[in-house]
């Protein structure tokens, strides 16, 4: 293998992918997502 | 008091009795996670900084062996009286800098370019465990504690043992080894170093949910940084043992 670094950094991106995508399904421990998309009524 | 503080972290330094026997003495303010964030940047800048004189002063690397006993003084005093933490971390972080800077540069000069790879990845552990560890995806259960400290007490036997018979001109192959099982055991030590930062993290969150004092900062800021030295080193060990099959 010409870099054996690389190898190591597939864990670290896939872990942190996986974070990622719980934090904006789930919003970690509080429930609370990161990112809502909500319907906008007129003059809300 | 929960059963969430029935268990010790892995890390020898972080304990959840740490914060009953301190929790009486809070006297100037309570521990906040922002005072132990800014505590542990404080500390990094410090090992940096005195790992970086240490690579390039040649005065410095008798110093190693020096550096490494005043680094275990100091971490001793520091478990033991965390409300010097203000004085004994900063120095155990300088202490260890010199440690880290002629350690890494013996490495480097063997195998160049793997102390850059070394410092990314171990940065990169911690934030992608940092990242797990608020999303949920990782949580610091009993039973998860419990392993951990299992597994890092096992790791901890097995370097004693290897230290005491490298006293007659022998040791543990698997430690040193650079075949499969040697890689293999070196990247199971760096999974369960890597691990220890999550039993971290909780003791961390736990003294600030208790409202332990403000020392406990330093204490803190300590154990995250004696789990990120060990495991600068074990990546270390393993990118050599992977550069030294090419």
């Amino acid at each position: 293998m010409e870099n054996p670094a690389i190898i190591l950094w597939i864990p670290i991106i896939l872990l942190s992918v996986a974070s990622i995508i719980k934090m904006l399904n789930k919003g970690g421990p509080n429930g609370k997502p990161w990112i809502r998309i909500e319907k906008v009524e007129e003059n809300e | 008091m929960s059963n969430h503080l029935a268990l010790r972290s892995g890390n020898p330094a972080l304990q959840s009795s740490t914060f009953r026997n301190h929790l009486s003495s809070v006297t100037d303010g309570t521990m906040t996670l922002s005072g132990t964030v800014n505590k542990t940047a404080i500390s990094l800048v410090l090992v940096i900084l005195s790992a970086a004189y240490s690579w390039t002063n040649p005065a410095m690397h008798g110093l190693v062996v020096p550096a490494a006993l005043i680094g275990f003084v100091l971490a001793m005093v520091t478990v033991f009286k965390p409300t010097l933490g203000h004085i004994t971390v900063p120095a155990y972080a300088l202490a260890q800098g010199v440690f880290l800077g002629v350690i890494s540069m013996i490495f480097n000069a063997q195998y160049p370019g793997i102390v850059v790879q070394a410092v990314f990845l171990t940065f990169g552990t911690l934030g992608a465990l940092l990242l797990a560890y608020m999303s949920g995806l990782i949580k610091a259960t009993e039973n998860f504690k419990l392993g951990i400290v299992a597994a890092t007490g096992g790791i901890a036997l097995l370097y004693f043992i290897n230290f005491i018979m490298s006293f007659f001109g022998s040791g543990i192959g698997i430690i040193s080894s650079n075949n499969t099982m040697g890689i293999l055991f070196s990247g199971a030590v760096v999974v369960i170093a890597a691990l220890n930062l999550v039993l971290d993290f909780d003791f961390i969150e736990e003294g600030a949910e208790m409202g332990a004092p403000k020392y406990m900062e330093w204490y803190g800021a300590f154990g995250l940084l004696v789990t990120l030295i060990w495991l600068y080193l074990e990546i270390l060990r393993l990118l050599a043992k992977l550069s030294s099959r090419r």
